[in-house]
């Protein structure tokens, strides 16, 4: 299944969890998928130097994020049998405990849309030209490094 | 000739989006142009992007190209 349309994945403010259950649910009819795998990056409350991380800014170079994503779906579903695959990743500020990146991923069987949705997970978080800000208590801030 | 050149996250603290009047053929050589004119520049790790093309390679400019500075991603 390939998808030519670049498709969005951002959305403004977190992820809520209204949205994904109806994002479960969106697949009861598509009875020929036997297991979905769903990733959630919740932010963290991180204390570093003694300060309390209260939520992190993110942004994004949007177009080239896009494009890059559009081709990382192309290749995983080369790579994997999948029914569907699902990605959103927040903009602007998300506060500790909010989702901010939500991946789904389905298939017949579990093994695909297992290491689908971690290979997405990985290659999202190392190849989306996308900042996160760290915002203290103290409305001071630090730019997030991922490891 | 002219640039414009846009930055993200850490960088754009410190280099605003503008555009430059440049004498640099290359990316390579805009580089070390544009770690010149902002030296906190030189100590980063940081990715260009040429008009909404990852730079992997020295690439060519020419007249009115966009270039994005973008320091280590970190989404997620």
């Amino acid at each position: 299944m390939s998808e030519k349309k670049i498709k969005n994945i951002f959305v403004d403010g977190p992820v809520s969890p209204e949205f994904i259950a109806k994002s479960i649910a969106n697949h009861n009819t598509k009875t020929e998928i036997g297991g979905h795998s769903i990733f959630m990056g919740q932010v963290r409350k991180d204390e570093i130097d003694g300060k309390i991380v209260s939520a992190i800014n993110y942004t994004a170079f949007e177009d080239l994020a896009l494009n890059k994503m559009h081709e990382i779906r192309e290749e995983i579903f080369d790579k994997y049998p999948l029914s569907c695959m699902h990605i959103h990743h927040s903009l602007g500020t998300i506060r500790a405990g909010e989702i901010c990146l939500f991946v789904f991923t389905s298939s017949k069987h579990r093994k695909p849309a297992i290491e689908a949705c971690n290979e997405l997970v990985e290659r999202i978080k190392s190849e989306l030209p996308i900042w996160g800000k760290e915002i203290f208590a103290d409305a001071s801030h630090q730019w997030k490094e991922n490891i | 000739m002219e640039i414009e050149i846009i930055s993200f996250g850490k960088i754009s603290e410190f280099i605003s989006n503008q555009k430059i009047t440049i004498d640099c053929g290359t990316t390579d050589e805009l580089k070390t142009h544009l770690e010149n004119i902002f030296p906190h520049l030189a100590g980063m790790k940081y990715k260009l992007a040429l008009n909404k093309n990852l730079v992997q390679q020295n690439s060519e400019l020419k007249n009115s190209d966009s270039i994005a500075i973008m320091p280590p991603f970190s989404g997620g």
